[in-house]
């Protein structure tokens, strides 16, 4: 196989040459078996058996799903993930219109949703099997510890734009939602291995049974370990890691109204950085390789009943999450959490779905010189009710619905957070729908209560001429106010043939008391020795603005057997400092999100059981980041001779030896580029 | 780099150029879009299940299949059952409407109750009750309410439920090769409809 371990370029691109030619050999290889009919293929010559063998492809399924929404969501179904090639969450996520996914370094990703980019951002929501993911500790994601076995996935749903008034503060620009098969759907054994230039190694196993004739289950266990990659200067950097993980899943489905679901996870993780950290002694900043941990587990249990004209939900999960950085912070998480749910039908036409939250998070904190949280420990108790009422006019062709979420936290009280949204079938193949939306982004803990040492000015220099070292540090403040936006939202939908449809979305966002730094009086400070002046920053609320943009997403299925996805968006920003802000940043209305983002996809199934995928991607420059813009082209190729046996060899960024996608912010890792790599691998199920 | 990046682009183009050709061998597809195959198991049904002789006019009436809401076949269900023969019966398809064309589900030997309907599955039942009507639909719980088949696409594949009893209160014959495909549903015994 084409599989090696070296990372210089010489092999891959060898690897890349092999890859070409097996195209190339493939390709060919249908000339002899060409046919000329492009009809529709005669299934009634077809038994049930065979029919029941077809596997069903994903664009009808995904426009069934999108055609009922009121907002602008996008499915990535279990198909395109194992048609991308791609071996984690945020790089099947790159295949979202107009969501923007950088990878910083081989363990750390930016991903955000129409715009405010960046390592920590908080405007976006993202759930695994209905268990929240984000962390309160600065109100975003650890994508490097959000994973789960590919192979078990049914479908990500991808919502841009607000969803706060189903799922709470923080869905502001966006919600993903991981959603996993049920245990009845994986009852099967699948053994995966894989190996890479960059992901060395990595494997997988499944396990699916049914105990009695209503419970199904199953069990996984899952490995990888990815070799570090390069700075941007070319020389081997230190940012590789490897994760442990395992978990189960069971279903109890009896005859009847009642069902319930177990499922956990348990995993642990070690990563690799360079990280430069600041220091009150010569030479005042240190760059040195680092090393963390990750760790943690998870439990959930959800109870579902349904009748005929209702159905009710309840779900409890316990989430602790571990890290262990002694050189920068460590945290220790538990999260508990209970939603309540019940929908029911009012007459014909009106569909209740009303619901009640409790989220009880205990943080505990390890800090260092460089980050220090107060208090150290703190437990935060929210609450939360929301409802929404669906209403179907005109023959079930006008769809109006309105809700809101109310919220009350610790920090910021009561929030309220309404929506209104309206779906018109114009056609039974086309829709427009159009949403108003509020939604807040509370506040993290980080924004009340961190201290960071983002750097030192040395003594006796010309910005510094103190005998003392001036320590730039960021704080918390209990002033800190949640983030508001109101958003404007406009979309078109239309299945204009039964192999083509088309997705556009636009929105207008308007942004209120967003997060800057503002200067506060310097203090000199006695302890850690030596003295020093201080110079603080402190979190307020004094940035806003507007963005607006559209994204655009078509299927076309131009045969049977080949299929183009393509995708562009545009991203405006226009975000500034208040008046009365002195944040001494410069003023950033573009943002750190590109503006111009495209893909185009081609999926062909070849004879033999072949299948090939090709992506060509373009991001757009990011000025403030000084990151240029990119092109990036993979490709997938994969054989299924008899159904339980899968090969595939994948090629990741195919057209350049290496591109740098993003740039840290606030913790000062060094950034790493994106190399060319191959990723072949087996799967076997019985 | 260019001339790479133009190697490959031969090479994509060689792909794509082949591929169309080659797409149409229906023998051994493996994929296909899923209302094709819906589409394929309509006809199926209809091979495989037995109308009362008084359910049509004439021994060459044809089978009227109505699809109730939002089409989502398109065109390919008109496509499929064209000159297509069941003994002396070939097809009609039928779109119809919740609210105007109420009347005219009775006269469907196959009704389709596409998604959007999901409010109307009760009352859809009780207008066929006691007709032979072969109600088809998709929605969660629709053979459970009283529905005789419901779609479901299990790892990617198409697979349906059937209310037996049901099926025998509308008078119709289900072939064991049917049955012996699809996962029986009991309706609850002492479920208490209420009256359309």
């Amino acid at each position: 196989m084409l599989f090696n371990r070296n990372h210089n370029t010489g092999p891959a691109m060898g690897a890349g040459r092999i890859l070409l030619a097996s195209f190339l050999a493939v390709c060919l290889t249908t000339t002899t078996e060409a046919q000329t009919s492009r009809s529709v293929p005669d299934v009634t010559a077809m038994s049930m058996e065979d029919l029941m063998n077809m596997q069903v492809t994903s664009v009808s399924k995904r426009t069934q799903k999108v055609a009922d929404a009121a907002a602008a969501i996008f499915v990535i179904t279990q198909e395109d993930i194992r048609r991308s090639g791609a071996t984690s969450i945020p790089e099947a996520l790159r295949m979202v219109p107009g969501l923007q996914v950088a990878r910083i370094d081989e363990n750390k990703w930016a991903i955000g949703s129409r715009g405010f980019n960046g390592r920590f951002d908080n405007k976006l929501l993202v759930l695994i099997d209905g268990r929240s993911v984000y962390t309160p500790l600065f109100s975003g994601v650890y994508w490097n510890v959000q994973d789960v076995m590919l192979e078990d996935v049914d479908r990500i749903e991808v919502i841009r734009g607000p969803g706060a008034t189903l799922w709470g503060a923080n869905a502001v620009d966006g919600v993903i939602n991981v959603i996993s098969k049920k245990a009845k759907s994986t009852q099967s054994t699948v053994v995966t291995a894989g190996a890479g230039t960059e992901e060395r190694a990595a494997g997988g196993v499944r396990y699916g049974s049914k105990l009695g004739n209503n419970t199904y289950y199953r069990a996984y266990a899952k490995y990888f370990d990815w070799g570090p990659s390069a700075y941007p200067s070319g020389m081997t950097a230190h940012d590789g890691w490897d994760a442990l993980r395992g978990g189960f899943r069971a279903d109890w489905t009896p005859a009847g109204a009642n069902s319930l679901t177990l499922q956990g996870d348990l995993y642990r993780s070690r990563f690799d950085e360079t990280l430069t950290v600041a220091s009150l002694s010569a030479p005042y900043s240190n760059t040195f390789p680092n090393d963390g941990k990750y760790s943690g587990g998870n439990i959930l249990g959800r109870w579902n009943h349904a009748s005929e004209r209702s159905s009710m939900s309840l779900q409890m999960y316990y989430d602790n999450t571990t890290i262990t950085d002694p050189s920068l912070f460590g945290d220790h998480q538990n999260i508990l959490d209970i939603d309540f749910q019940h929908g029911f039908h009012v007459g014909d036409s009106q569909q209740f779905v009303w619901g009640l939250g409790y989220r009880s998070i205990r943080d505990k904190n390890d800090p260092s010189f460089t980050v220090s949280l107060q208090p150290n420990q703190v437990t935060l108790n929210q609450f939360s009710t929301f409802l929404q009422d669906e209403i179907s006019l005109v023959d079930n062709r006008l769809q109006i619905t309105l809700g809101s979420k109310f919220e009350r936290n610790k920090f910021t009280g009561f929030e309220a957070e309404p929506n209104a949204r309206l779906l018109w079938n114009l056609t039974p193949n086309q829709s427009i729908w159009t949403a108003v939306s509020r939604a807040v982004r509370t506040p993290a803990l980080t924004e009340e209560g961190l201290r960071l040492n983002s750097a030192v000015i040395p003594p006796g220099t010309p910005s510094n001429p103190s005998p003392l070292p001036a320590v730039v540090a960021v704080f918390g403040s209990q002033q800190f106010n949640s983030e508001d936006l109101l958003a404007y939202e406009l979309g078109y939908r239309v299945q204009a043939t039964s192999n083509l449809s088309l997705d556009i979305a636009t929105f207008y966002n308007n942004y209120s008391n967003l997060r800057t730094a503002e200067p506060g009086t310097p203090f000199v400070e006695g302890s850690p020795a030596p003295t020093d002046i201080v110079i603080p920053f402190v979190a307020a609320n004094k940035m806003s603005g507007g963005t607006y943009g559209v994204e655009l997403f078509a299927d076309w299925k131009v045969v049977p057997k080949w299929r183009l996805a393509g995708s562009y968006s545009y991203l405006q920003m226009d975000i500034h400092k208040n008046a009365d802000s002195q944040d001494p940043t410069p003023d950033n209305p573009n943002g750190s999100s590109p503006r111009h983002q495209w893909y185009l996809r081609s999926s062909v199934d070849l004879p033999k059981h072949f299948e090939q995928d090709t992506t060509l991607r373009f991001v757009d420059h990011v000025s403030s980041l000084n990151l240029p813009n990119y092109y990036s082209l993979d490709a997938h190729l994969g054989w299924r001779p008899i159904t339980s046996l899968e090969l595939s060899i994948g090629g990741q960024n195919l057209l350049d030896n290496r591109h740098l996608e993003f740039m840290p912010d606030f913790v000062n890792t060094s950034p790493t580029v994106v190399k060319r790599s191959i990723f072949g691998s087996i799967t076997v199920k019985f | 780099m260019l001339r790479r990046l133009g190697i490959l682009m031969v090479a994509l183009s060689v792909s794509l150029s082949w591929a169309p050709e080659a797409s149409a061998q229906a023998s051994d597809s493996s994929d296909s879009s899923e209302y094709l195959i819906k589409a394929g198991f309509i006809f199926n049904f209809a091979k495989f299940v037995e109308w009362p002789t008084t359910a049509f006019a004439q021994p060459d009436s044809p089978i009227v299949i109505g699809i109730l809401g939002m089409d989502p076949f398109g065109t390919i269900i008109d496509q499929i059952v064209q000159n297509k023969k069941i003994g002396a019966r070939g097809f009609v398809v039928k779109r119809l409407k919740w609210g105007n064309d109420l009347k005219d589900l009775r006269d469907c030997k196959i009704l389709f109750v596409s998604a959007s309907e999901k409010t109307h599955i009760d009352e859809v039942v009780q207008i066929v009750k006691g007709q032979p009507v072969l109600t088809v639909g998709e929605t969660p719980g629709f053979a459970e309410r009283g529905g005789i088949i419901r779609f479901t696409v299990e790892d990617n594949r198409v697979r349906f439920e059937v209310n037996v009893d049901a099926a025998h209160l509308a008078e119709l014959t289900i072939s064991s090769r049917l049955l012996t495909l699809a996962r029986i549903i009991q309706q609850p015994a002492a479920e208490v409809r209420k009256p359309g």
